[in-house]
């Protein structure tokens, strides 16, 4: 009875299995260190270390975690309402450069400031995922296609707001900074006062904590995610949304308007996406750059999303271990001479077999077929 | 202004020749009913395999045939997923999409000493130049075919190929009736999951294919940002196409037509910043479809998983 | 839901043990030298440690100045441009005696963190704060544009057609000393000579470096210059197919195309970098200034490759120039501004 209750949680609790995909990717990871000459245990010892071993450490590990965790909610969402936005990464640029701008060009205090730059770029990123979705209920144009189009278009746009006169920084090729007014990075202007590096030589943890540019972010971050889950479960457009994911023809017959709510759920998406843009710019980076490429934020946010089930508070936790890997992973480079590439094929194992749930379930059932077979043979 | 007309068409044949190969990939896949969004790694791996056996072998067709095994095997970890642990295809796909350049650089590294690029082969151990020295020095059809490799006109007859196995041969008719309806496929007696396994690993080769056309057509060596999207362009090219192997070439024409212009006009001082002329092959994508194309239907069965106790 | 939750917690309490038990097995012991080496350390921006490129090139300098100088060298890598901060910090955390951002695209990075942590010493490469540079910190600037002007002058010497190409990657400062550097010397050699300049807007698509290059030698080009990255490795092919020239960039191409690549406009951040340590080793520091090197410095210079297709005739008069910009004879122009104004005094 016991016994069943065990295999019955590996094979259909979806929490375990994700964790012993994660496992697995970290034993593959481990075994390909090891055929290639580097001690697997020392290598996790120093991703382990790099991100835990100090406060400036785990400020930095939610740093990078606080935009993957939007942008995987951004994908998340989409998913839950039946649509695939690869679009994130257009969303995230257009959300950034949006609020590089307004933080740059709007005057006013921080307490309008910040709230607007906000609404200014969650409103233009979830105008650009909305196209997308526009583009799907008018035209029928699968919104991979238009999602992938508006990603390149967004990075142009980008290089040529950067290099708009006036906002541009001269001899370089980042923009200038946005206001101290629109900067939400903990105590900015008075950490690097000398009152406020007096105080703070005299308290440690404070002073390692504020090394790091620790925003409001991540708050805002967990924020959304609960706003996701009360609008997914709680709320008729949740429900309405979900219907269409579900199942188009029924919501159909049902009397929803799909068209409309794939637009709806494109501008929520697409806004998630924008937000993690806006954050960065506000709390960490403080301007944007010339893009060369892509820089992968809405990539790993499908990822991250699948990893958490996209489900809302999954997608926290995967966020967090994605941005603790990203971070970590870059470590073992200097401390032991590991090629980073390492964390690629880790994340890509777990994400491969986080895809076959069903694996342990089918793999069961056939070694029981098997047995039932060989067993029958006997008799 | 003929010859500028040629040139533009060469460039679009160079451009598009990685990318109709994978659509292709793309193509048959989906027609099978599994979703492939790992393109992209699958052509990061067939570039860099291609790469490094073309420089340690000297043998184009030996290179471009490692590069497409390479897609194929991972196509074949795409398929072990998708068909026979009935994985969401999606999630598989995005895995591939991780694994391909994290492997492709780990391997390098090793190949290379530490490099992540790989060393230049030599113009003679390129693919061959079928056409090159037949047409005159300033004719039209010189800027058209000169210089196009072997692998610009394989991509065109596998077009063909494809269509005709499609369309024409029993084969084709299964990996559609697969993809369409896998349940009673199978109660015809088709084997569903063979089918599928023969259609994601074809794909993956495929795939594999168009990105070792990167490494050794376009140019004569691997480095990290030499695919950069264009398995997700190749991707949307397909859907653009409307899962169809013809569709998904002239998908990618445009495309690579689309970079011809930008790159005809780049040359002339023109009024519009050059950021805005880059977006030309994307901008135009979307409106050739809300203008020409129109709705898209995958294959009925697409993305689905299929059990064999299922009941329908 | 419970057992889950305990399982979960199960599981992350063993693999942490794991860790934390096999963490100190790893540690290795250190040895205390009586004399502590110099510790130089270095961020390399997205390209990687292995990029053939200026990324690399910094790193062959800092590993030479390792073992001529014995200082103890390390590098870190970065993925993103998030990663540029986390990666200053945790070189700042290995304590080193110098840490080196590699590239502008880490400008902004590399100045909070100077301002962060005044007793650090930093540098940059590709980058002048100008009179704002903070005492801890070398800003490190290279006149590409006197060895694009020296590649510039090979190319209007070597020309049959009097036509030359410029590809450049993306429209940024940098680009624009080799573009205008290169310009210049064209002219120089020769006043009539056309140039075809374009930008791809990237720095990774060869497919449109080979397209421009093709249209390039259509014109009538039969030399390209390319500052253009990745973007480069389709120039210099198109130049393979064609059996043209092509004029390779921050480091020898020549491997590249070993019959075809004619010269190339090499940026020797591994010279300046010994250089910085070397300084460092005898106890001094230029913060607060922008160190610039040039032809005279040996920061920059034309392939040794270049004898191979160039003729002793040219190459002598390349000497001549060379020692003419070394001595402030020839000046260079690195911007459209400083070009047009070249122009002026030097064709009239």
């Amino acid at each position: 009875m016991k016994k069943n209750k065990v295999i019955k949680f590996f094979t259909e609790s979806n929490k375990a299995f994700t964790l012993i995909s994660i496992l697995l990717g970290f034993i593959i990871g481990g075994l390909i260190l090891w055929f290639s000459g580097f001690n697997p245990f020392t290598a996790y010892a120093v991703i382990f270390k790099g991100i835990f071993s100090k406060p400036s450490y785990i400020s930095y590990t939610i740093i990078r975690s606080t935009p993957l965790i939007l942008t995987g909610l951004s994908v998340a969402f989409a998913f839950r309402t039946g649509l695939f936005n690869i679009g994130a990464e257009g969303q995230y640029i257009v959300g950034s450069a949006a609020a590089a701008l307004a933080g740059y060009y709007i005057q006013l205090p921080a307490v309008l400031l910040i709230p607007l730059v906000i609404l200014i770029a969650i409103i233009s990123s979830g105008i650009w995922g909305a196209i997308a979705g526009l583009l799907k209920s008018k035209y029928g144009i699968h919104e991979v296609i238009s999602t992938i189009m508006l990603n390149w278009i967004a990075l142009y746009l980008q290089n040529y707001i950067t290099k708009i006169k006036g906002f541009a920084k001269p001899n370089s090729e980042a923009s200038k900074f946005i206001q101290d007014a629109a900067n939400i990075t903990f105590f900015d202007n008075w950490k690097h006062s000398d009152k406020g590096m007096a105080w703070l030589n005299n308290h440690h943890f404070a002073k390692e904590i504020l090394r790091t540019p620790a925003n409001f972010g991540i708050i805002i971050a967990i924020l959304c995610a609960l706003l996701v889950w009360i609008i997914l479960n709680k709320t008729t457009l949740g429900y309405k949304l979900r219907a269409v994911g579900f199942n188009k023809e029924a919501a159909r017959y049902a009397g929803i308007n799909i068209e409309k709510y794939m637009i709806i759920s494109m501008f929520i998406s697409g806004s998630l996406a924008g937000l993690a843009g806006a954050l960065h710019v506000m709390g960490v980076s403080h301007n944007i750059t010339n893009l060369s490429a892509m820089e992968g934020y809405g990539f790993d946010g499908i990822a991250v999303a699948l990893i958490g089930s996209n489900a809302a508070f999954g997608t926290i936790w995967s966020g967090f271990l994605f941005g603790a890997l990203k971070y970590g992973g870059t470590k073992i480079q200097p401390f032991m001479g590991a090629p980073s590439e390492i964390i690629s094929i880790m994340i890509g194992t777990i994400v491969f077999f986080i895809s076959m749930p069903n694996i342990i379930k089918i793999s069961l059932n056939k070694i029981l077929l098997k047995n039932k077979k060989r067993g029958e043979d006997v008799k | 202004m003929l010859n500028n007309i040629a040139l533009i068409i060469g460039v679009t044949l160079m451009y598009s020749t990685p990318l109709i190969f994978t659509a292709l990939g793309g193509v048959v896949s989906e027609k099978s009913g599994v979703v492939n969004i790992g393109l992209e790694g699958m052509m990061v791996i067939g570039a860099f395999i291609a790469a490094t056996v073309g420089y340690y072998s000297g043998n184009p067709w030996l290179a471009f045939l490692a590069g497409g095994l390479a897609g194929a095997f991972f196509g074949l970890l795409h398929a072990i997923a998708s068909v026979s642990f009935s994985a969401d295809q999606v999630v598989s796909g995005i895995a591939i999409n991780f694994l391909g350049p994290g492997v492709a650089l780990f391997l390098s590294r090793i190949f290379f000493n530490g490099a992540t690029m790989t060393k230049s082969i030599d113009l003679d151990n390129k693919m061959p130049r079928l056409l090159n020295g037949i047409f005159h020095k300033d004719s039209f059809l010189y800027y058209i075919l000169d210089n196009q490799y072997a692998t610009t006109y394989i991509a065109f007859i596998l077009v063909f190929v494809i269509w005709y196995i499609l369309k024409k041969t029993v084969l084709g008719l299964r990996l559609k009736a697969v993809g369409e309806h896998p349940a009673a496929a199978d109660t015809l007696g088709i084997n569903v999951f063979k089918i599928r396994y023969l259609a994601v690993i074809t794909s993956g080769f495929l795939a594999g294919l168009g990105g070792a056309t990167l490494s050794i057509s376009v140019v004569s060596n691997f480095r990290p940002t030499l695919v950069s999207g264009q398995g997700f362009i190749a991707l949307a090219a397909m859907i653009f196409g409307k899962w169809k192997p013809v569709g998904a070439m002239l998908a990618c024409l445009l495309f690579g037509l689309a970079q011809g212009l930008v790159v005809f006009l780049g040359q002339f001082q023109i009024q519009i910043p050059s950021q805005f002329l880059n977006m030309l092959p994307y901008i135009l994508t979307l409106i050739v479809l809300v203008a020409f194309v129109g709705k898209s239907v995958a294959p009925l069965a697409d993305g689905i998983p299929y059990e064999k106790e299922q009941k329908h | 839901m419970k057992k889950s939750f305990i399982i979960i917690m199960m599981l992350t309490l063993m693999l942490t043990l794991l860790l934390v038990g096999c963490g100190k097995k790893a540690a290795p012991a250190q040895k205390t030298d009586s004399v502590k080496p110099i510790k130089i350390a270095l961020v390399t921006d997205v390209g990687g440690v292995n990029d053939q490129s200026f990324n690399q090139s910094a790193w062959e300098g800092l590993s030479r100045a390792q073992k001529d100088l014995g200082i103890k060298a390390s590098y870190i890598e970065s993925k993103q441009d998030a990663d540029y901060m986390p990666n200053l910090e945790t070189l700042y955390d290995s304590k080193n005696d110098l840490i080196w951002g590699i590239g502008f695209k880490m400008a902004d990075r590399v100045l909070e963190a100077a301002k962060q942590n005044p007793n650090q010493k930093y540098a940059i490469i590709d980058f002048s704060y100008g009179d704002k540079t903070p005492s801890n910190v070398i800003g490190v600037l290279f006149k590409e544009q006197e060895a694009s002007f020296l590649v510039g002058y090979i190319a209007g010497k070597m020309s049959k057609t009097g036509k030359i190409g410029f590809v450049g990657g993306m429209d940024v400062p940098v680009i624009h000393r080799f573009q205008y550097g290169f310009d210049a010397g064209v002219l120089y050699a020769n006043p009539k000579a056309k140039i075809y300049e374009q930008y791809a807007e990237s720095f990774t698509d060869a497919a449109k470096g080979k397209a421009i290059a093709n249209q390039m030698y259509k014109n009538g080009a039969d030399i390209v210059f390319h500052a253009a990255g990745g973007v480069g490795d389709g120039v210099i092919e198109a130049a393979k197919e064609k059996n043209l020239w092509a004029i390779g960039v921050d480091r020898d191409q020549s491997d590249l195309a070993p019959n075809n690549v004619l010269t190339s406009a090499m940026k020797r951040v591994d010279n300046a970098i010994y250089d910085v340590a070397k300084k460092m080793k005898n106890g001094e520091f230029d913060g607060g200034k922008t160190l610039t090197y040039g032809l005279k410095d040996g920061g920059v210079d034309i392939a040794p490759t270049t004898k191979k297709h160039v003729p002793q005739s040219i190459l002598d008069e390349v000497s001549k120039i060379k020692a003419d910009i070394i001595s402030g004879k020839i000046t260079t122009p690195s911007s459209k501004d400083a070009f047009n104004k070249w122009k002026k005094n030097y064709l009239k």
